[in-house]
């Protein structure tokens, strides 16, 4: 414990005789992981979003004008035995008619009703199960008889698909860029926090101290560094996306009812990340800035 | 025992030696005195004897251990058996005389019960127990030099190896600290202390080894030594014998004998002078 306690003694204390760059490379770093929360939260938002539209891509199949109840039910079945079909969903005309008869003023509602009759044919609402196969459903479906028509928007979800790869791709690219960058902030601090200590290195060298002694305390630093940026990043984006949920809440359900993702379902994973990636930048970026250090540097002589 | 057996050292880039076959014994419980001007390879010399840097040929070797062939991760298993002494004395300015003294003990790992037994100890030694509290800049050279000697002596060093540590002190604490690194010697530790100070050197019969250019030119006990180093500082002899001569200006020194002391020197030291550049040419 006495080793230990003293390891981890030296390295706050480090952090305390490198006030200024302590403080630099903590706002740094919590800038970066702020960054990285923030493209990770839109990524999951903007999932959520697609995967909510995805889920209304329906394929709407209407049945012959003329077909009886029986065809009606034979073509349930045909297309329930359609392959990647996730379910069916009977719309009969009635139920449909009633609808559009909601939606319409009065008068002309009225005026529907008494002609008593209904030009809608009995559908179905068609449900597939992986979206990638949506047009080989569609073209199967197409091939069945006693169909008036078939209406889907394989476009839209086409472009979705799209949009979501390529949302995938820059928020990884960004989150791998900032990663460097706070590598870079961690390591470019511990070679700071050496120099200003070379003296210390110096004389720990020439009385005997392992490498790993004399590293130590540079890693615990880097270390505290990573934790308190991790949390404080947190925080930061857990403030940010609750702020953006409610200026963005009313524009995005206009696109569909997608549902509100709360950041505390995602706040312990954020945080465990930002703080493991704290930890890793800081024995990644300490360590090898430390070998080089350690490397280059000889005690007999000692720069001024 | 540390045996240096046919050592030469020559930097990467560099044309000439550093060190050019260097053979010398020292003995368990000796006090050495190596000697040289800026450039003759006195800091190589301690480079290779702390195990910082391998000869590019021949071996050291310091007991049992092979500094050649010595394991990278043993090298500070090594170093703990050595108690280096620094010009520049290297006491952290903000931690007092006794934690300076107890850092050296602490970052190899030793027990704060040991230290809080041992550091009073080797203060006492060094004369330092009511400084025990000061900052280093609250001291004098002299006294920031024994601070540095304790921390050499707190890991129970077989080998203290003082590099110029008479160098930022006055003349009359350079005696001191000599005489302190001598009693260290009289209990049994082998000291090495390197210097350009002839002046320093002539005040103690001890064995000094001379380097110039990177060979030892001499290697004896006083009276051999007395006679080798008569031309290189004839000054200091007649004014202080503390003055510290300018370093490298050797040649100026013994130009300036030739001219004006000539008639004054002996004629056997005279030949002495002439043996010793014939064998730094080589």
């Amino acid at each position: 414990m006495g080793k230990f306690g003293y390891l981890i003694k030296e390295g706050f204390r480090n952090l305390k005789v490198n006030k200024l760059m302590s403080v630099a490379s903590v706002t740094v770093l919590f800038s970066c992981l702020m960054l990285i929360g923030i493209a990770f939260m839109l990524l999951v938002n903007i999932e959520a979003f697609i995967g909510g539209i995805e889920a209304e891509n329906v394929i709407m199949v209407y049945a012959d004008l003329d077909s009886t109840e029986l065809d009606y039910i034979s073509l349930g079945n045909r297309l329930d035995d359609i392959a990647n079909v996730a379910s069916i969903e009977k719309v009969k005309k009635e139920a449909a008619y009633e609808e559009i008869l909601a939606d319409l003023d009065e008068g002309l509602r009225a005026y529907l009703t008494s002609i008593e009759e209904n030009p809608l044919p009995d559908a179905y609402r068609v449900t597939v199960a992986d979206m990638s196969g949506f047009e080989t459903v569609v073209s199967e479906i197409k091939t069945l008889d006693g169909i008036e028509r078939v209406y889907e928007n394989s476009g839209l979800a086409r472009q979705l698909q799209g949009i979501r790869d390529s949302v995938t791709y820059i928020s990884i690219g960004m989150i791998a860029l900032l990663l460097v960058v706070s590598l870079f902030i961690i390591s470019n601090t511990i070679k700071v926090t050496m120099f200003s200590r070379r003296l210390e290195i110096s004389i720990m060298k020439s009385v005997g101290a392992t490498n790993s002694f004399i590293r130590l305390p540079f890693m615990v630093e880097g270390i505290i560094i990573g934790i308190i940026a991790g949390i404080l990043a947190t925080g930061a984006v857990w403030g940010i996306y609750e702020f953006a949920l409610g200026s963005f809440t009313a524009v995005l359900s206009g696109f569909g009812g997608s549902a509100r993702i709360e950041f505390l379902d995602y706040a312990l994973y954020l945080a465990a990340a930002f703080v493991g990636i704290g930890i890793f930048t800081g024995i990644f970026g300490s360590a090898t800035s430390i070998r080089k250090y350690l490397k280059e540097r000889k005690f007999v002589e000692l720069e001024e | 025992m540390i045996e240096f057996k046919n050592v030469s050292k020559k930097y990467d880039g560099a044309n000439v030696h550093a060190l050019k076959d260097i053979n010398l014994t020292i003995d368990k419980g000796e006090f050495v005195f190596v000697v040289g001007s800026s450039g003759a390879g006195k800091s190589t010399f301690l480079k290779l004897m702390m195990r910082e840097d391998v000869p590019s040929t021949g071996t050291i070797v310091v007991d049992d251990t092979d500094l050649t062939k010595i394991k990278k991760r043993d090298i500070p298993k090594f170093r703990r058996r050595l108690g280096i002494v620094f010009q520049d004395f290297r006491l952290i300015p903000n931690m007092t005389v006794f934690d300076n003294v107890a850092f050296a003990m602490r970052v190899i790992g030793t027990k704060e019960k040991k230290i809080r037994r041992r550091v009073p100890y080797v203060l006492s030694l060094m004369g330092l127990n009511d400084k025990a509290r000061n900052y280093p800049k609250e001291l004098s050279g002299g006294e920031q030099q024994r601070v540095a000697l304790a921390r050499a002596l707190a890991n129970n060093a077989e080998i203290i190896i003082a590099d110029e540590p008479t160098g930022n002190v006055d003349p009359q604490m350079s005696y001191e600290i000599v005489d302190l690194l001598m009693r260290l010697n009289e209990a049994g530790t082998t000291v090495i202390m390197v210097t350009h100070e002839h002046s320093l050197v002539r005040c103690f019969d001890k064995r000094v080894i001379i380097l110039d250019k990177g060979s030892v030119v001499s290697d004896g006990g006083a009276i051999i030594r007395e006679a080798a180093t008569a031309h290189i500082n004839p000054i200091s002899e007649i004014s202080n014998e503390y003055v510290v001569p300018p370093e490298e200006d050797y040649s100026a020194y013994s130009s300036v004998s030739d001219s004006e002391e000539s008639s004054e020197e002996n004629p056997v030291e005279v030949a002495e002078e002439e043996f010793i550049i014939a064998g730094g040419d080589e």
